[in-house]
């Protein structure tokens, strides 16, 4: 025991490492926990919204497919409902969104009588095919976006937007 | 188009395609019989008014709401902001309200009048379907005004 004793010297180098790599690590130990923080997120985006509209109801006619979610804005909480205009194209079922791309009002079906089978915007006369392209000579200046649709015993899912893949 | 700063932003680039404002007007009564009836036609007035934004986004502008009580001179407020939003280069201007006081009060000024709903207990789908039904009211009337430029 006597050849081992700790000299003073020693003793206070070995308290001075370890205090001070304690202070290293707590000024450290956020600063790695902030920089890995993105890889640690939970991703929201890929939530898929189930609907009440039945696949196999689904015809080729777009029909109006209400959605509900819960959005949250600051310290708002809010219900936001939302359509699709679905329809099958054979056994595929596609899900567009109703926002004009002129400047975001809501299209219809056959909206407008003189033009039948084209989506119509009734705030500048937009139009769109029913694969949601935009008609050339009236004020929209893309295709109707898309969203991602899933199925859930027989229900339809829609998720979200993504560019129109059928134009 | 919301009066806020994000859609102003669209508002001044685009005059040309944005050219309705409208106006909610909502009285503000504190009288204990008429707090509770004024509290839900203004949240029915809101409600309908966000719809009718959603709607038709990319024509029209929802201002914030008038809010007034019975004993203001109402009728010269409002006819300072129409000139304002006049000045601002919207050719259309709706007042909507549930407060039939205005039908006959301001003739030279397009109010849309709506009896009101109270929608505090709805289920949200009763909720969408009764907006949807009174937006359908509201349609033509916007449209009789566009189509006659």
């Amino acid at each position: 025991m006597s050849n081992n004793r700790v000299t003073r010297r020693q003793f206070l180098n070995y308290t001075l490492t370890g205090v001070g790599g304690f202070m290293a690590a707590g000024m450290l130990m956020p600063m790695v926990r902030f920089a890995v923080d993105p890889v640690l997120q939970k991703k929201e985006g890929g939530d898929f919204i189930l609907t009440k509209q039945k696949i196999s109801e689904l015809t080729e006619v777009p029909v109006k497919v209400d959605f509900t979610f819960e959005q949250v804005d600051a310290w708002y909480k809010s219900n936001v409902t939302n359509t699709a205009w679905v329809y099958k194209e054979g056994e595929e079922v596609i899900a567009l969104s109703p926002v004009c791309k002129h400047l975001g009002c809501t299209v219809n079906w056959e909206g407008d009588p003189e033009h039948k089978n084209q989506f119509f915007c009734p705030c500048h006369a937009g139009r769109y095919e029913k694969n949601g392209d935009n008609i050339k000579g009236t004020p929209p200046l893309g295709p109707l976006d898309e969203f991602e649709v899933k199925e859930k015993d027989g229900l339809l899912m829609i998720g979200n937007t993504r560019a129109n893949t059928l134009v | 188009m919301f009066w806020i700063g994000k859609d102003v932003d669209v508002f001044l680039t685009q005059k040309e395609f944005i050219d309705t404002a409208i106006v909610p007007l909502a009285v503000m009564d504190g009288s204990p019989i008429g707090m509770k009836q004024s509290a839900s036609a203004a949240e029915f007035l809101m409600s309908l008014t966000a719809f009718v934004e959603q709607q038709f986004k990319g024509r029209i502008m929802v201002t914030p709401p008038f809010t007034y009580t019975n004993s203001m001179p109402k009728k010269n407020f409002i006819e300072a902001i129409d000139d304002e939003l006049k000045s601002a280069g919207f050719k259309y201007i709706f007042y909507m309200t549930s407060d039939h006081s205005w039908t006959s009060e301001t003739p030279e000024l397009t109010v849309l009048w709506l009896p009101s709903i109270p929608l505090g207990d709805m289920d949200q789908s009763v909720k969408q379907s009764v907006l949807s039904d009174q937006l359908r009211q509201v349609v033509p009337m916007l449209s009789a005004k566009w189509a006659g430029q």
